[in-house]
């Protein structure tokens, strides 16, 4: 049986996307297969010009993933500087590199950057996650829910850390999450997901920069609604 | 490893754990109360000894023991010292070889099924039965001896540190994955410092088991070392010689796993089982 049936799905540069799915229907396979994690037995995926596995090769991608792959035995910085160290040949995306502390403290972070990944707490753990990825050059971000092993209410202050940054940054984003009022929030662009197919993909036209007030918009509401409603049917 | 990391502080609250001192003065108090405990034994011993006017050829006091060796200091560090040599070289050597083919078996299923029965095999065979075979063949010298604790040392480490190497984080290795990093990178910056916690706390174990090695090859045949001081005094009913030479041996033993604890505490700042203890 396929994982994944007759997904179609193109991406502009620039762009905030959303998987938005139920747990198991093929959401974090799909975004490893075009991070070249994964390789799809048929179809095809291209980056640019590129396969996953040639744009994994010049590192293009900057993973974050669920459990923040922090190395618990490198200081918060020297975590952020993983990415430099490892795979070196691939230079072409290094122009676009961020200072690692200044990232760390546009995350609110510097204070941590000699600690070690045990001392701090999930979600300042996954706010490094992301600090890095955007630190590291790379022109695509995969985010594999990266917000669901925290609580709800540190969940929400993550989620406009993200689109602050995310908006000073402009990188393309592919996130993987099964909230709906996160998919509507952060993204330009829901694809909403059942298992092994996508439904639909819906375009989101919130004005940016998108500050907490707007999840009281009938606009958001009506976002999330319409997306209820296309999982709804499928029952 | 990543799940016992969560901890409750707030999104903007600053970690302020002073590992360092807390360490220190884990360290500090483990030690005194050891020494309490040690001193304790020691103490009713002597009573006992006194009280009951047990024989010195049965059971001689603390005190009389303690006369004995530094009355005779000069005789027993030459052979503390040829028994803490064998012993390192031989926990030396069985480390190196251990870790080396633990390196080999990590990265081939393969071989691990044709190498592993075999030191399985040597591990289960009792030393004290290989020690004559090794005194024949290499005779009365170091060189037995030192063999000897590396087979002692040897399995431990090589069992620990193939977890070690095998046993790294999914996560961690999708990460480095997504980075297009070489194997050779992977196994640098992922599988070495993965292994290190097994390593140290196997190290910790073998450190001492390599002076029991020592001391076993010393038995078997030897002219010098701590376990020939012991032999000769029993045949000579030495009773402060011999408890002398058992007294050495302990604190040999105790401060090599001490050292390998520093060493392991300097090194594994990071390791969570380390500044665990605060939250007994």
């Amino acid at each position: 049986m396929a994982a994944l049936d007759k997904i179609n799905l193109s991406i502009e540069q620039g762009k905030f996307i959303s998987l938005l799915g139920p747990s198991g229907c093929g959401k974090s396979t799909l975004l490893r297969i075009i991070g070249g994690l994964v390789e799809a037995d048929s179809g095809m995926v291209t980056i640019g010009n590129k396969t996953p596995r040639e744009a994994q090769k010049s590192k293009s991608f900057a993973f974050v993933p669920q459990s923040p792959a922090l190395f618990p035995w490198r200081t918060i910085l020297q975590n952020m500087y993983l990415p430099h160290e490892v795979n070196k040949e691939a230079k072409e995306h290094d122009e676009h590199r961020l200072d690692p502390l200044h990232m760390l403290k546009a995350v609110g972070l510097e204070s941590v950057a000699q600690h070690y990944p045990g001392e701090l707490s999930g979600g300042m753990q996954q706010r490094v996650g992301i600090a890095r990825a955007f630190s590291t050059g790379a022109p695509i971000l995969l985010m594999d829910e990266p917000f669901s092993a925290l609580d709800e209410i540190n969940r929400e202050n993550m989620r406009y850390q993200l689109l602050d940054i995310w908006e000073k940054h402009q990188k393309t984003v592919i996130f993987v999450t099964h909230s709906i009022r996160e998919a509507v929030l952060l993204s330009d662009e829901v694809v909403v997901m059942s298992p092994g197919k996508i439904e639909q993909s819906l375009q989101i036209d919130l004005p940016r920069p998108r500050l907490d007030t707007i999840e009281d918009s009938k606009q958001f509401q009506d976002y999330v609604n319409s997306i209820r409603q296309i999982f709804r049917k499928q029952q | 490893m990543s799940m016992q990391q969560a901890k409750t502080s707030g999104l903007h609250s600053h970690p302020i754990k002073d590992k360092g001192s807390f360490r220190q003065s884990f360290t500090q108090s483990s030690f005194w109360t050891a020494l309490i405990s040690f001193i304790t034994v020691l103490v009713v011993w002597e009573v006992i000894v006194r009280l009951f006017h047990v024989r010195p050829i049965i059971l001689p006091a603390p005190s009389a023991i303690f006369i004995e060796f530094f009355t005779h200091s000069s005789f027993f560090l030459p052979h503390a010292w040829v028994t803490l040599y064998e012993a390192m070289l031989g926990f030396l050597l069985g480390m190196i070889v251990a870790i080396g083919l633990g390196i080999l078996l990590s990265h081939s299923a393969m071989l691990e099924k044709f190498l592993l029965p075999l030191a399985v095999l040597a591990n289960v065979t009792p030393i004290m039965a290989i020690a004559p075979l090794f005194i024949l063949w290499f005779g009365f010298g170091s060189l037995p001896k030192i063999l000897i604790a590396a087979i002692i040392t040897f399995f431990p480490m090589l069992v620990n540190s193939i977890a070690g190497f095998r046993s790294i984080n999914e996560n961690h290795y999708e990460y480095m994955q997504s980075l297009f990093a070489s194997k050779k990178e992977v196994f640098l910056k992922l599988r070495v410092p993965n292994s290190l916690p097994y390593l140290f706390s196997a190290a910790k174990t073998c450190v001492s088991l390599s002076v029991m090695g020592a001391v076993v090859g010393e038995w078997t045949g030897s002219t010098a070392g701590l376990g020939n001081v012991i032999l000769m005094a029993s045949n000579y009913m030495q009773m402060n010689r011999m408890f002398a030479a058992i007294f050495v041996l302990a604190f040999m033993g105790v401060s090599l796993t001490q050292i390998v604890r520093l060493i392991e505490l300097k090194v594994l700042s990071w390791h969570t089982s380390i500044y665990m203890h605060k939250n007994r």
